[in-house]
């Protein structure tokens, strides 16, 4: 079963480029950049349990660290994407050591008060991030490769897409993923297990930040602007939105969501007006009716019918 | 005779409040190596207060707590561990979302091992049979990936003891193993606890409210009430002590049990 499902993904994600045209290549690039915000995401609130609604802000600073590496010093995309994940993680352990100390909804809003501040940031800091004029992102380069079109940055988005989803796999099979659901299950407990409880929360959320910022890091591949705009809060609740589509807790859950919940959200853009209504209605259903995700729910589906 | 030993755990002059109101006053422990201790006594008599102390959940107003010579008193719950002081919680607090042997190997954190593969492996192939033994030694055997939460109540009462055991503890602080189980499991449980105290030298630490459990198993047993301690001696000579059955025992007991 998970065999089939890797080589549908392998098939489809080959043959993507070959028969398509440029807009869908370059939905299907935001959606793997999308997939990589969603495993962080997955990381702090569905392994270790803590919000963190400043997603978008790592992804901005990812953004913003990458393209400006890359485009005023022309450093090759492989260092401006890590540098914009480097980025992001060392902010975020440095609020998650001060966030971390609160809990629950004190958590949720000093993560989405950091997530506001930071935005302002972006519009404000004329200077280096172009304030509300946006920012001009130059063409990727690595030696002599220039990558122009939204399908020659296709393989490397793809490519770092598959890096992180591994590192995810890897972390969470690791004593530190079983340290992240010893905390998500329950913090006294682990504490007597000898986990450090403190510690393991700001970690979870410095490697969130971590992706957050390569996600940055791949949209300055197939981008040439971005506005602080569409860092806010909203792109925050779109990741969360994604990966509680998905199924909470599970990796699986948080790819399926991405993909999914973004093909969902690309269909609405003809309806902006609607793009919200429509975005509260699909959560309001999932918490009602499929509270584990799209993916536990067909699965569950899928067992009743084959006992059935 | 235990008591001519060094203590393993000794609780010197310990006083916790809780605003005004004073929980435990001046209260002493020593247990003895290799021993089982209940410590017993009537609801809010400051049991499970002093064990949460020990276990360093609740910091104390005054007093020291020492382990093995040293002084544990102002060190962080997480430090408890890598000691080998391992405790099970009177309201079970499990990983539910995880399966029972995922359970014992966070247990096993402190022992997974420092280099990068140990740190990776899934299952580190070296806490295999160790892991393997205490699950046979719990009799959850036939649970190995079920959740903890789809267990029944006796087995994740056993859960906690197992997780417990792959701490490689010392001593083990028990808050009310027993609470809850039915009588074919507390034999299970007293001959467990026995065979741990006797064949493995654990030293145990109980607060139990099930007195059949307490006088099968305990070298000594000290009776709490109102936050002091009111007797300490035998099972035997606590069941006659006048102020322990007055206070917490009551006649029947004392008669019969």
């Amino acid at each position: 079963m998970r065999f089939l499902a890797i080589a549908v993904a392998a098939a489809v994600l080959i043959a993507l480029p070959l028969v398509t045209t440029g807009y869908v290549v370059y939905l299907a690039n935001l959606l793997l950049t999308f997939t990589v915000l969603c495993l962080g995401m997955h990381i702090v609130i569905g392994e270790t349990g803590q919000f963190s609604l400043a997603h978008a802000a790592f992804y901005g600073i990812g953004i913003y660290a990458a393209g400006i590496a890359g485009t005023t010093f022309g450093t090759p995309f492989p260092v401006s994407i890590l540098i914009g994940g480097l980025a992001a993680s060392a902010i975020g352990f440095v609020i998650g050591m001060v966030a971390l100390r609160m809990r629950d909804i004190y958590l949720a809003l000093a993560t989405f008060a950091f997530g506001e501040a930071m935005q302002w940031v972006f519009l404000n800091w004329n200077a280096v991030t172009g304030g509300p004029n946006g920012l001009r992102i130059a063409p990727a380069r690595l030696f002599g490769l220039e990558l122009v079109t939204d399908k020659d940055a296709y393989p490397f988005v793809v490519a770092t897409a598959i890096a992180m989803l591994v590192l995810t796999v890897i972390v969470a099979r690791a004593r530190l993923g079983r340290s992240f659901r010893a905390v998500r299950e329950s913090e006294i407990a682990a504490q007597a297990m000898g986990v450090p409880v403190r510690r393991t929360k700001v970690v979870a959320f410095g490697i969130s930040a971590f992706f957050a910022g390569i996600a940055g890091g791949m949209f300055t591949l197939f981008s040439t602007y971005i506005h602080p705009d569409s860092l806010g809060f909203q792109t925050t609740i779109l990741v969360l939105t994604m990966v509680v589509v998905g199924g909470l807790g599970s990796i699986g859950g948080a790819v399926g969501g991405a993909i999914a919940f973004g093909l969902i959200s690309e269909l609405l853009r003809q309806a902006p007006s609607f793009q919200e209504i429509a975005y509260g209605a699909i959560l309001i259903v999932f918490m009602m009716y499929a509270p584990k995700g799209l993916f536990a729910f067909l699965a569950d589906r899928f067992r009743g019918a084959r006992h059935a | 005779m235990p008591e001519l030993r060094t203590p393993l755990l000794s609780v010197e002059n310990l006083t916790i409040a809780f605003g005004g109101l004073v929980a435990v006053r001046d209260f002493s422990i020593a247990v003895a190596p290799g021993t089982i201790h209940a410590l017993i006594g009537p609801n809010g008599a400051g049991k499970s207060t002093t064990f949460n102390c020990i276990s360093r959940l609740y910091r104390p107003n005054a007093g020291r707590i020492l382990f093995d010579g040293q002084d544990i008193t102002r060190l962080p719950s997480s430090a408890m561990a890598g000691l080998g002081i391992a405790r099970s919680f009177q309201n079970l607090e499990l990983f539910n979302e995880l399966t029972v042997y995922e359970n014992i190997l966070i247990g096993a954190h402190c022992h997974c091992g420092a280099s990068l593969r140990d740190r990776l492996s899934a299952r580190p192939p070296h806490l295999a049979a160790e892991i393997d033994r205490i699950i046979e030694r719990t009799g959850l055997g036939a649970y190995r990936e079920t959740k903890a939460c789809n267990l029944d109540f006796g087995h994740q009462k056993l859960l906690e003891l197992a997780r417990a055991l792959a701490i490689r503890p010392r001593l083990l602080l028990l808050d009310e193993p027993a609470a809850g189980l039915r009588n074919r499991e507390i034999a299970i449980l007293d001959g467990l606890l026995t065979d741990l105290a006797r064949r493995d030298g654990l030293t145990i630490l109980l607060v139990e409210h099930v007195m059949q459990l307490v006088m099968s198993i305990s070298d000594r047993v000290t009776v709490l009430n109102f936050g002091t301690k009111i007797a300490e001696g035998t099972p035997q000579e606590v069941k006659s002590n006048p102020a322990v059955v007055e206070a917490y025992l009551g006649k029947e007991t004392a008669l019969h049990g």
